[in-house]
């Protein structure tokens, strides 16, 4: 059972300069109680996705084509009214540790409390309190601390309450949009290892998206890749790993660092990712491509299933 | 020579070199903020009242504004042929004395609105630049004087010193508005300081003048102008109250003064024509500042720019 | 609790502050006038009572033995006698300050909080016809020339529609009638009240309103306003709770800042109303060249401003944790 499904999803941006292609003909799904993750280099539409998908995209956004269906039910469909019902208490969305999510005025556990009295009145005060004590245990925090400011918490304790904040109204769904960027090392694996946990002790599903692939690596059990607003493949998180199909998805590899196997060069891609307000007609990573084929520039590559469960967005994609 | 290698690393204000290199493009963005417009527009028409205040007593000894005798009129009287805006209680022209008005408005609040900016912008540098126990000293002096009510603190110098003449007045004033801009000038020094280009001549060895000016004062200029206009209606609206409560110069004819004759002859009900139009010229000018103070500080804050819609 | 050594570290500073001013009225008032006697005693005292002041304040003594003197004297609350109304100083103006009080404090308790209301509501619908209406309204009350502004509301709304009185804080008739009723004399002060504070409300208001606007808009673009949406809040709780606490800190700020401009629209209100209070009892005693009382009035407005200035202060920490913690 898929508790989300994204078909053909095509967002723009209305600005000043000129329409901007952000997301185009994007398609995946998430299964239940599963971790996907989308890597992708900044601008390649990631966090557009994820902003689609809660129904906060700016007022110069469009959708101009494609469905986002939330156990079946198609949320592009919903009015805003019927949108913010579902906000949180079906998916909920776990901010970067370098964003402001908190807000500074308000006791950590009071944010964290917020939202379940929002979509919940009925919970009585005891209730409540056992809730934030559980929610505290489930993200290895202190709940004495939750009488706290944001600003008297670090910054790995910060990610942790924007966690326990997100599960507090039990959702489907969880959307950790880089959750380990701005965090050290050390705590940034702790978080990681904390949302695995609770993948698997509470079914939830996760949506991991971020730019560094190691991350995706150790999480997820199904990976996509997104370049200049394609999803250029996707699959098993092993599986992309070790037989990366996609020149891009190869070129991201060879540029980063593998702790064990023999020592290899690192190599950059070269060339810059297209300008998304005039995407060229054909596949839009073929400027860059050291496999260009004949039909690359013109025409747009077909999505297709080259292997059992592994697609990719490729000309050359038969393998 | 500074601001090249400053280019496209996060600037929250246009350096001074830079400012000027790029006179043209910040002149479109100023040109495109409608408001911004509007204020300057009325600043020349302030300033061609200024510059016409000279033109009524060489037409006719009697419209002079202080001393003007109309052989007919001596009392207030309307809108005229004779007198456009009419006459106050002594029957001089009041179109008269509200020009020399803009001039009087202008001269003060130009004068000591840089006076106050130079002397400011000096004390932050200074501050910023040399931290420490003058840093302190000079910004407590600064809080000091920012706490005091400028009007009041006059008045009472006037007690003591007797009646001020309009340049003691520009001076006082100078001395009383210094604060806020070097607190500012003091914040953008700090973070000058850190620059790269400034750690550079500090170790090539250049002394602590030349660095605050060759390479500090430049960036900071910007902001001290952006401050000049703001202290420009700070002068200007002190001065016209001083002149209201009758503290102002005897000798000038101020918007303030006008005011206060309306007033203090009885003239204020029956006299609309004497009592809006220094009303609505202090107002006016005020609003000038103010639509062209924002408008610059759009040009150098491109934060604030009317937002080109991003992702 | 840090608060409570905040507290204690601004009034320390506030002390200070005084302190200077004290001194460099001193420094004026002693040394700037080629006769100091001037400043204590004017012509119609008789020897004796000369005499008298000039021990009391140490005029023959070196400068300073008279400088402590001062300071003693100022702390026993000994500010001598005023030319013009021959009474002691410190009475008159203990009677002006809660005049002062309640006109100023009032006034501004009401223009900011409708100032930033009407902000706070502006920001949430921006580019309406309300916000371009109001804005335009703030930005042009808040550029009128307050004594002509004064001038124009008792022309219309005193004298030609005959709504309010004039001038001044009572009308005799009801205070003098041992027969009036608390409410009439209640009534009469706040019909008095009526146009002075309008004049400040319709100067002021403008100002806040517009940088209330301008700090939610700011805020609005805040990460925790996203996680607020994100959370399926409705707007109502996002602008009230999340997006208002947060912008308004810079306006009290700003509060703090513009207190003194805003005293010295209080002064020229007050004198222009004939308010009874310290501002117009400063301006007067000045014109009449009434040393003693201009000097203290200057120091018991000097004191008011501190004092304001530590309670925005005292606001500001308790609306911002990071300031207490």
């Amino acid at each position: 059972m898929n508790v989300l499904e994204v078909k053909d999803l095509t967002v723009q941006y209305l600005t000043s300069r000129g329409r901007v292609h952000a997301v185009e003909r994007i398609s995946w799904e998430l299964r239940q109680a599963e971790a996907l993750g989308i890597v992708g280099e900044s601008g390649c539409g990631k966090t557009t996705v994820a902003m689609a998908i809660m129904g906060l995209l700016p007022s110069n956004a469009e959708v101009v084509e494609g469905k986002i269906l939330l156990e079946g039910r198609d949320l592009l469909l919903l009015d805003p009214e019927e949108m913010r019902t579902i906000r949180w208490k079906k998916i909920a969305m776990v901010f970067q540790a370098a964003m402001n999510a908190l807000n500074p005025v308000h006791r950590v556990g009071d944010q964290i409390l917020e939202a379940m009295i929002a979509h919940d009145g009925e919970l009585s005060e005891k209730e409540v309190q056992r809730r934030l004590e559980e929610l505290c245990a489930m993200v290895g925090l202190d709940p004495r601390r939750m009488k706290d400011y944001p600003h008297q918490f670090s910054g790995g304790m910060r990610q942790r309450a924007v966690i326990a904040m997100a599960l507090a109204c039990r959702p489907t769904m969880l959307i950790a949009d880089e959750p380990t960027t701005a965090l050290d090392v050390m705590v940034a694996d702790q978080i990681l290892g904390q949302l695995r946990r609770l993948q698997v002790e509470m079914g939830l599903a996760i949506l991991y998206i971020s730019h560094d692939i190691s991350v995706i690596a150790r999480s997820c059990d199904r990976m996509g890749v997104m370049y200049a607003g394609q999803l250029v493949e996707l699959g098993e998180t092993d599986d992309i790993l070790d037989h990366p199909l996609h020149p891009y998805t190869r070129g991201l590899m060879k540029s980063y660092p593998k702790l064990r196997g023999p020592k290899t060069k690192l190599e950059p891609i070269p060339g810059e990712p297209p300008n998304l307000m005039d995407p060229p007609p054909g596949c839009r990573f073929c400027p860059r491509c050291p496999d260009k084929g004949a039909s690359c520039p013109t025409e747009r590559p077909p999505w297709i299933q080259a292997m059992e469960g592994h697609w990719v967005l490729c000309h050359k994609g038969e393998v | 020579m500074a601001s090249s290698r400053d280019r496209g690393k996060e600037k929250p204000l246009g350096g001074g070199a830079h400012f000027l290199r790029h006179l043209g493009e910040n002149w479109a963005i100023y040109r495109k903020n409608r408001m911004g417009m509007g204020g300057l527009g009325l600043l020349v028409l302030f300033g061609l009242m200024a510059l016409a205040s000279f033109v009524p007593p060489l037409l006719d000894p009697m419209y002079h504004p202080m001393n003007g005798m109309d052989p007919e009129i001596d009392t207030s009287t309307g809108p005229s042929a004779r007198h456009l805006l009419g006459t106050d209680f002594m029957g001089r022209d009041i179109l008269s004395q509200l020009l020399t008005g803009a001039r009087v408005a202008l001269l003060i609040g130009v004068s000591a609105a840089f006076m106050a900016v130079a002397i400011g912008t000096m004390v932050g540098m200074v501050a910023g630049y040399f931290g420490g126990i003058v840093d302190t000293l000079l910004m407590r002096l600064a809080d000091i004087v920012m706490v005091l009510p400028g009007l009041l603190v006059i008045l009472i110098l006037s007690s003591v010193a007797g009646q001020l003449s309009i340049w003691n007045l520009v001076l006082i004033i100078a001395l009383l508005k210094w604060a806020g801009v070097s607190r500012i000038i003091r914040s953008q020094t700090l973070s000058l300081k850190v620059r790269p280009y400034v750690e550079a001549a500090r170790v090539a060895g250049a002394s602590h003048t030349r660095i605050m000016f060759r390479h500090m004062l430049p960036n900071v200029l910007p902001l001290s102008f952006l401050y000049m206009t703001f202290g420009v209606t700070s002068a200007i609206l002190i001065e016209a109250s001083l002149s209201f409560l009758g503290f102002g110069d005897p000798s000038t004819v101020s918007w303030g003064m006008m005011l206060q004759w309306v007033w203090k002859t009885g003239h204020m009900f029956k006299a609309p024509y004497w009592l809006l139009p220094p009303g609505i010229c202090i107002s006016l000018i005020t609003l000038a500042f103010y639509l062209i103070g924002r408008a610059m500080d759009e040009v150098l804050n491109p934060r604030l720019r009317k937002e080109v819609l991003e992702q | 609790m840090n608060l409570r050594k905040f507290l204690l570290v601004r009034s320390g500073q506030i002390v200070v502050t005084f302190w200077i001013i004290l001194t460099l009225l001193f420094v004026l008032f002693r040394l700037a006038p080629s006769d100091p006697l001037s400043v204590v005693a004017d012509s119609l005292m008789s020897e004796e009572e000369i005499q008298i002041l000039k021990a009391q304040f140490g005029l023959d003594e070196p400068l300073h033995r008279q400088y402590l003197l001062y300071l003693w004297n100022f702390i026993r609350g000994e500010f001598g006698t005023s030319f013009h109304y021959r009474q002691p100083v410190v009475e008159i103006l203990g009677d002006r300050l809660p005049k002062t009080a309640l006109l100023f404090t009032t006034a501004t308790v009401l223009y900011a909080l409708a100032g930033i209301s009407m902000g706070k509501i502006l920001a949430w619908y921006r580019g309406s016809l309300l916000d371009s209406g109001m804005s335009f309204l703030g930005l042009l009350t808040h550029t009128f020339f307050l004594p002509w502004l004064a001038l124009l509301l008792i022309w219309v709304f005193g004298y030609k529609l005959g709504w309010f009185p004039l001038s001044g804080m009572i009308s005799p008739e009801i205070w003098l009638d041992p027969e009036s009723s608390l409410l009439a004399k209640f009534m009469d002060v706040l019909h008095h009240m009526a146009l002075p504070m309008g004049v400040l409300f319709l100067t002021h208001f403008g100002g806040y309103m517009l940088v209330m606007r301008t700090t939610m808009l700011e805020t609005l673009r805040e990460d925790y306003i996203l996680t607020a949406r994100a959370k399926g809040l409705p707007e109502k709780v996002i602008r009230n709770r999340h997006a208002a606490p947060n912008a308004s800190l810079p306006v009290v700020t700003s509060l703090g800042l513009s207190l003194a401009f805003s005293i010295n629209g209080g002064a020229l209100t007050e004198t222009i109303f004939s308010w009874p209070g310290l501002g117009r009892e400063l301006v007067a005693s000045v014109a009449h060249g009434d040393y003693p009382l201009a000097q203290a009035a200057f120091l018991f407005i000097a004191a008011f401003v501190l004092v304001a200035n530590l309670v925005v202060d005292v606001i500001y920490a308790y609306l911002d944790p990071r300031i207490r913690y």
